[in-house]
């Protein structure tokens, strides 16, 4: 038995022993957006864990394609682990199985380069500056534009459209008669630390997210300082079984986080978030680290959580008609389901109109748009045809994968909704609002 | 050919004391004068006999030589609904459950009665009364009935949206077959899926699988509260009442309708059970509602006594016809009952929640020659739109005349199989439509 | 395996994506919510339509091998399990709802729909669908047809029998059959309410049409809170003897509420008492309060340490949850639990739950009890760990006690969760040869070659003789 299918087993017998593991009661066949499309209990969250279950029983090897195709096919979007009866980590366990179904047989050239480029800051940096410079260019938003209305986005077609839907959305509206708010800046006495993971993909095409973070945790009354030498947060690596990698990037990046003595690690991609707060298990056989770990996991909150703690302080009107999609990493991982509607409640002039499916994956899932791109197209324009049925004019959502993937999905249809993260939207009150300083309008 | 049925029956007539045999004459009054009117059987010689067993062996037993002489039975209660399941004919001996009467179980507070078939309906009320419970079934014709013929018949009456039909208000059974076995199928728990569910084989096979000897059956608690507001007015503006009052979310118990009467009156009946608060509230909101005022509301006892009264609406026709389509038919359905109630010169009852209705024919009308075709033409328009129509009573000379009982549904062969499996000779006589 | 010429015209009926032949992929299919059983299927098959169902149970047929019907695979009498190599075919893709009739209140759907988004759907129209099994957000409605389901609300409303009105069902012949439909009045024998509860031993429902109800105005729950369980039997009985009709009577015993406090469904009972007694009411809002004072005053005088009622929606669905998800909150107690479904005459029960808990005393086990009070449907479930090979002894033993004593009381072996492959040798505790001889008939009628479900129900050393089998023809019409 490898290396990797006895760290398998002992996370399941882990959970066994623990009384978390699976009874097989079936209450998670429906939450799964694949067994929704498949119908094949092998797509189940039930049924990929009597798969992995087999390999630990040395009945299945992990290099068999029934293995390797419904332990890839899992979304990671763990909407699986609430409705659980019987409190089985599942997230825990994919992440493990991957590495077993990697190690047993290696993952295609494409994923692992992706892998390898976001794990590695001198790779990443020059590919995020040239997707930069490609949107610049405006060729991916025209060739969205000429490609839209047709088939499903998959493979090339989708990564062009993702790469234009990471542009900033156009001007939102504004209501002129509305006078901006002039609203006091809060002051609070105690005012924590925060560091901000800027993140890879995030600081490569999301960099005004980021900025927007910043500025919005400032008028909240936190105290937010830069943390260099941080690194990408691991989650990709480990979703994809590389959990080396992640834990060699997590030890970095507690390091990196102690040095700046932060309270709170801030988090604006729940992606990041999930594994961020998943510290402690992934280096809990690291003697040196775990109860580092653990203490930095401990830090992790969502930029939502933070904001909704103070309120948020009220900024301008933003007359939009908006419909919030909850991505899975913070609903399902984080089971944050409150604090983004309370900031999005907090914001003048807004009309929230609810999602039909907004707990279902958008199919984005990390890298599962490239991956898997026939199934992920599916679920991905599912989701688009849930947004369009609302009727409303801008998608918000909490984390870049989504953004890009359901940005991509609505661009191609044509409709010309923008997908917005949450804080831009907020940043955006608040500078009409006058919070900034010079009042806009 | 009559004298060789009535030669075969003689050895089923040996089966029992002669105390427990009715022949000839007596047989036919019987079996015929129950609710008073003669004639229903074709000839004299078409009712040569009507046995009593009491006991289930005594059942087995006539069975049995029935098997063995090829003497054909019909399985009945008080006789009361001896036109639903068939008619005699020459040679059939008619066999009775009425002394097989016992109650064989009853606790209260599990809200279930097991007892024999032939415990009259009439006792199974006063039985329940003083604890506060019901059967809560409105058979058609249920006040002359047993429990065995009603479970036989599985004919349901208007409460059925409300409380279920009879078939899921039975248990369990104890039947002996057509091939002479005992079973005791189901059980007296309200909650049982152990095995296939013989039980609702039975209920509604009037009889034609077997002889039902015990019933175990679900009670309910007598409600708090039972009102009735009674409407009246012209057939299509009460029908549109109906289909209201039966749409509106609010619990409703029954809904029945009364056409086709000299006056040209319709009448509507809307029954409400429940805890009185409920009952008050239903009461009030129908009133500020419907664009009709009740012209009268009767509470309690008066409520329930119109109610037993009208169970009675079948009992002593020769002929009933029953229309059933889905329930938003229910105006073209109750003119197609009016039409055939005018040619059959009868009346129109019908259950608006279940979309059924029926239809009585006059005692004159009965015996007219061409009562078949009139039935054929209705049955072509009810069928047409995807309903169905069968006879619930048709006596003698009327049956045999009609000669059809409804449509035969693609299910048909499976039922003429398992017809085949429970009595392989074809010794009992009842036919289930 | 199935013959290769099997694999290829199943491909050509279902199309590749619908056909499961790979060894390693079958294994998921090998158990349903009953672990206990473990039988790798021949194939899998997940049609799309009644057509492919016909064509995939044709072929099948053609090779003499054996057909398992499957739904959402949460059944807990191995029933949808593989014996012999059979062929799976699985309903899942087939997951439409064809027409919610709202003027007639009723609904035509396939037999994959899941029974909770019926309910959803249907809510639109003010309607519902009122069988409510607690694994109703993932059962399919096939399977509930299949095994005739109840749930907490049936004390009430009644099981799914009296719900199924239409049925299009595929024989093992391949041939279509209509039963009923179109509303509940049809002509003939009650073949409809036969086929319900067959556990796929009758054929394969392809098309069920159900009756919906109006949702109800208003709705209370009271939860009442015991320091011994025989006062919330008492407080069970009294409330029936008053005439109260509640639409749910659910008992949870002590160890039961550990179990599901400790899980992610915590209702927020008190960890301390032995018994919590949900009463459910629903109606209109006018008589409700009144009938949740009287059950609480019975309640009280049965001995209730507590009674609360639940303030808002959101504790409602909280309490239902508690109960609903205790099974799986099991896992929490025990690495392996059995569950028996016993239904015993109301009036027994304090002394059936005496009789249990001696019995689990006796042996040395935990045996934690949720049950639908209101309908005497008790389930029993003993917490064991099978690793140990004499634990699993005791439990054997216990079971078979526990389910003696409930039969000897009046009551049956299932309420609910069917005979299967678990319990067809307790079948001979409550029929007799001469039962047991007509139910294998009746099963003959639908499928004279034994094709269907073959090895579930009824105990194979029952099976007719022969040369006493009547002849009958082939297939419907």
């Amino acid at each position: 038995m490898s290396a990797a299918v006895d760290s398998l087993a002992s996370a399941v017998r882990k959970q066994e022993q623990g009384l978390l593991n699976c009874v097989h009661c079936g209450f998670c066949l429906p939450a799964c957006p694949t067994y929704r499309r498949l119908g094949d209990e092998a797509d189940s969250p039930r049924g990929r864990l009597y798969l992995m279950q087999a390999v630990v029983e040395g009945r299945l090897d992990p290099g068999a394609e029934a293995f390797q195709t419904h332990i890839g096919r899992c979304l990671g979007c763990r909407a699986c682990e609430p409705v659980c009866p019987s409190g089985v980590e599942y997230g825990q366990l994919l992440e493990l199985a991957r590495q077993v179904g990697g190690n047993a047989r290696r993952p295609p050239v494409f994923s692992r380069v992706l892998l390898r480029v976001f794990g590695t800051a001198w790779l990443a940096r020059p590919a995020m500056f040239a997707g930069r410079v490609a949107r610049a260019t405006g060729l991916p938003a025209l060739l969205t534009r000429i490609m839209a209305g047709r088939r499903p986005p998959k493979g090339a077609r989708l990564a062009v459209a993702m790469l234009a839907a990471s542009a900033p959305p156009p001007p939102l509206p504004s209501r002129t008669e509305d006078p901006p708010a002039t609203v006091p800046r809060r002051l609070d006495a105690a005012k924590p630390t925060v560091g901000v993971l800027t993140g890879c993909v995030q600081a490569g095409l999301f960099a005004r997210v980021n900025q927007a973070t910043v500025r919005v945790l400032q008028a909240n009354g936190y105290h937010v300082v830069s943390v260099p030498n941080q690194e990408c947060c691991g989650a990709l690596h480990a979703h994809g079984g590389d959990l080396e990698a992640a834990r060699s990037l997590a030890r970095r990046n507690i390091v990196a986080f102690e040095a700046a003595r932060v309270d709170i690690v801030a988090m604006n991609a729940s992606g990041c978030g999930a594994a961020m707060a998943d510290y402690g298990s992934l280096l809990a056989d690291d003697e040196a680290m775990a109860s580092r770990a653990r203490a930095f996991a401990g830090k992790v909150r969502d930029i939502s959580q933070l904001l909704a703690d103070r309120g948020p302080v009220p900024g301008g009107t933003v007359p939009l008609k908006v419909t919030y999609d909850a991505p899975c990493h913070l609903l399902h991982a984080q089971g944050v389901a409150d604090p983004p509607s309370r900031v999005l409640d907090s914001i003048p002039g807004l009309e929230v109109v609810p999602l039909p499916g907004a707990a279902e994956c958008c199919g984005g899932a990390g890298i599962y748009g490239l991956t898997n791109p026939r199934l992920g197209g599916w679920i991905g324009s599912d989701k688009v045809q849930s947004v369009l049925g609302t009727g409303a004019s801008a998608l918000v959502t909490g984390n870049p994968g989504c953004m890009m993937q359901i940005g991509a999905g609505l661009a191609l249809t044509g409709a010309g909704i923008p997908v917005l993260h949450l804080v831009e939207l907020l940043d955006e009150s608040y500078r009409r609002g006058g919070l900034y300083g010079n009042a806009g309008g | 050919m009559i004298d060789a049925a009535v030669d075969r029956a003689g050895p089923v007539l040996a089966v029992l004391p002669e105390s427990q045999v009715l022949v000839a004459e007596t047989a036919r009054d019987w079996a015929g004068g129950r609710p008073g009117e003669a004639g229903w059987m074709p000839s004299d010689a078409d009712a040569p006999a009507v046995v009593f067993p009491a006991s289930v062996e005594e059942v087995a037993a006539l069975i049995r030589v029935a098997n063995e002489t090829g003497a054909r039975l019909l399985p009945a209660g008080l006789g009361s609904w001896l036109g639903a399941g068939g008619w005699t004919r020459a040679g059939e001996v008619i066999v009775s459950c009425m002394r097989l009467n016992a109650v064989q179980h009853y606790e209260p507070a599990d809200l279930t009665l097991t007892a024999d078939a032939g415990l009259g309906l009439t006792e199974v009320e006063d039985l329940l009364l003083p604890n506060g419970q019901w059967l809560a079934v409105d058979a058609p014709g249920a006040g002359a009935g047993t429990l065995g013929g009603m479970v036989a018949c599985g004919v349901s009456g208007a409460l059925q949206g409300r409380y279920g039909a009879i078939r899921d208000n039975v248990l369990g059974v104890d039947v002996v077959t057509g091939a002479g076995r005992v079973l005791r199928i189901g059980g007296r728990v309200v909650k049982n899926v152990a095995g296939y569910d013989l039980v609702r084989l039975f209920t509604g096979s009037r009889g034609s699988l077997g002889i039902i000897t015990s019933v175990s059956v679900r009670l309910f608690p007598r409600p708090e509260a039972d009102v009735t507001l009674c409407y009246v007015g012209g057939a299509g503006e009460i029908v549109a009442l109906a289909r209201n009052v039966c749409t509106s979310p609010l619990p409703i118990a029954a809904v029945e309708l009364e056409g086709g009467r000299e006056s040209g009156e319709t009448v509507c009946r809307v029954r409400l059970l429940g805890s009185g608060g409920e009952v008050e509230e239903v009461r009030s909101r129908l009133v500020d509602a419907a664009g009709l005022k009740p012209r009268q509301i009767l509470r309690a006892d008066e409520s329930a006594a119109l109610h037993g009264d009208r169970a009675a609406w079948e009992e002593g026709s020769a002929l009933v016809v029953r229309l059933a389509a889905l329930p938003d038919r229910l105006a073209d359905t109750f003119d197609r009952g009016l039409a055939l109630a005018g040619a059959l010169g009868g009346e129109v009852a019908a259950d608006a929640l279940g979309g059924v209705v029926r239809v009585k024919a006059s005692p004159d009308a009965a015996r007219d020659e061409d009562v078949a075709g009139e039935l054929s033409r209705a049955r072509e328009v009810v069928e047409a739109v995807g309903g169905t129509m069968t006879l619930s009573q048709a006596r003698g000379e009327v049956a045999a005349r009609a000669g059809w009982t409804g449509r035969r549904g693609s299910g048909t062969a499976l039922g003429d199989r398992i017809k085949k499996l429970f009595d392989p000779a074809s010794i009992l006589a009842a036919r289930c439509p | 395996m199935v013959p290769a010429t099997l694999a290829k015209s199943l491909v050509g009926i279902c199309g590749r994506d619908g056909v499961i032949l790979d060894e390693e992929r079958l294994l998921v299919y090998e158990s349903d919510a009953l672990t206990a059983y473990r039988h790798r299927p021949g194939a899998v098959v997940l049609p799309r339509s009644t057509e492919q169902v016909q064509g995939a149970v044709r072929a099948v047929a053609e090779h003499g091998l054996p057909i398992v019907p499957r739904g959402a695979g949460t059944g807990l009498s191995g029933g949808a399990v593989a014996l012999d190599g059979a062929v799976v075919i699985g309903t899942a893709r087939m997951n439409r709802i064809l027409n919610i009739d709202a003027p007639n209140r009723r609904a035509v759907l396939q037999p994959g729909v899941i029974n909770a988004e019926l309910s959803e759907a249907a809510r639109v129209h003010g309607l519902y669908y009122a069988p409510d099994p607690s694994s109703q957000t993932t059962c399919t409605i096939g399977g509930n047809v299949a095994e005739n389901s109840g749930g907490p609300h049936c004390l009430k409303y009644g099981v799914t029998s009296r719900y199924v009105t239409g049925l299009a069902v595929v024989l093992a012949d391949g041939s279509l059959v209509k039963l009923g439909g179109q509303g509940r009045e049809s002509p003939g024998y009650d073949l409809v309410g036969l086929f319900v509860g067959s556990e796929g031993c009758f054929g394969i429902a392809t098309e069920i049409e159900v009756g919906l109800l109006p949702v109800p105005e208003g709705v209370r729950t009271l939860l009442g809170i015991f320091d011994r369980i025989d006062d919330a039997g008492q407080a069970v009985s009294d409330i029936v003897a008053a005439g109260l009709l509640p639409a749910a009577l659910e008992i949870i015993d002590g160890p039961t509420i550990r179990a599901v406090e400790d899980s992610v469904f915590a209702a927020g009972y008190p960890t301390d008492a032995e018994a919590a007694l949900v009463i459910e009411f629903d109606g209109m809002e006018a008589g409700l309060d009144h009938d949740v004072e009287r059950a609480a005053v019975l309640c009280e005088r049965a001995g209730a340490r507590e009674v609360r009622s639940a303030r808002d929606e959101d504790e409602r669905m909280a309490l239902w949850k508690g109960r609903k998800k205790a099974f799986g909150a099991m896992g929490r107690i025990a690495p392996d639990l059995l569950v028996q479904d016993a239904t015993v005459p109301r009036t027994t029960l304090p002394s059936i739950l005496r009789g249990i808990s001696d019995i689990g005393q006796r042996y040395d086990l935990v045996v934690a009890n949720v049950f639908h009070a209101g309908d005497g449907n008790l389930h029993p479930n003993i917490l064991f760990d099978r690793r140990d090979e004499h634990e699993l002894e005791r439990v054997e033993r216990a079971s078979k006690e526990i389910m003696q004593l409930c039969v000897d009381s009046g009551g049956t072996i299932t309420g609910e969760h069917g005979v299967g492959l678990d319990k067809k040798h307790h079948m001979e505790l409550i029929y007799g040869p001469d039962e047991l001889d007509a139910m294998w008939r009746v099963r003959r009628v639908f499928d004279p070659g034994g094709v269907m479900n073959p090895g579930k129900v009824l105990p194979e050393d029952t099976i007719p003789s022969e040369d006493t089998v009547l002849p009958v023809g082939t297939g419907g019409d």
